[in-house]
């Protein structure tokens, strides 16, 4: 559970969701291919990839000169877990009914 | 085992809510975490009866679950079964949700929702800490 929390909060930042979200729709990229994520810095892309790894969401691997970085899969399955779990699922469900109603 | 029970405030009346947890159409605006959709359901809690959803998210995992409705009072109270069905469609542990609609004095409801005889894995036991960390989740998904 710790981890998971953990997995969320590393989650929480936009350029670290985005280059999560990157990862899972297109496969392994470097560096260099996820720069354009967000409108930042080489190096702070960087540190975001290192608070992602240190997480255990993605994973980095070397390829001749290049890193490659990919999602890793036990993390992303605890996520999905997590959208088995009733109380989410309703509190989840509830935000957008209220939503709804407002909108309607 | 562990149950669960949630309370929300609406500012619409319990009719027009009643509407928004019964009906197809909108039950369809807000069933399930943002970021899924359903290629398949039967979901309508205007008629006792059977149920379900498969819910699909982003990476194309697919969820469902089914049920049987078991009483619908408008504009008071829904109740129907639950279970979700593995990667093989077998269908799991069965737990029983009410959603219970109160009138509040200022024209509003309160919806109390209790999901009951929920088998002991699930998360529910986990509570503190769980929803703000959740609801941040649920801005991002």
């Amino acid at each position: 559970m710790a981890d998971l929390v953990q997995t969320f909060a590393a989650l929480g930042d936009p350029t670290r969701f985005a280059i999560v979200e990157r990862l899972m729709n297109e496969g392994p990229l470097s560096a260099g291919e996820l720069q354009d994520v967000a409108d930042i810095s080489a190096p702070a892309i960087s540190r975001h990839l290192k608070v992602l790894r240190q997480n255990g969401l993605i994973t980095r691997t070397v390829d001749k000169q290049r890193r490659i970085y990919a999602v890793a899969p036990d993390q992303i399955r605890n996520i999905s877990d997590w959208m088995l779990s009733h109380e989410a699922f309703w509190n989840a469900g509830l935000d957008r009914l209220a939503a709804a109603l407002d909108e309607d | 085992m562990p149950d669960l029970t949630l309370e929300r405030q609406f500012n619409a009346g319990p009719a027009r809510v009643f509407e928004f947890i019964s009906k197809t159409e909108h039950l369809l605006k807000w069933w399930g975490p943002e970021g899924v959709f359903l290629p398949e359901h039967n979901l309508s809690f205007e008629r006792t009866g059977p149920w379900m959803s498969v819910m699909q998210n982003a990476e194309g995992q697919r969820f469902k679950v089914s049920g049987h409705v078991t009483h619908v009072d408008p504009p008071k109270s829904i109740g129907f079964t639950w279970a979700w069905h593995d990667e093989n469609d077998v269908r799991g542990v069965e737990s029983h949700v009410t959603i219970r609609l109160v009138p509040e004095q200022n024209g509003g409801t309160q919806l109390q929702l209790s999901h009951v005889d929920l088998p002991e894995e699930t998360a529910e036991s986990h509570q503190e800490g769980w929803n703000s960390t959740l609801n941040k989740l649920e801005r991002l998904l």
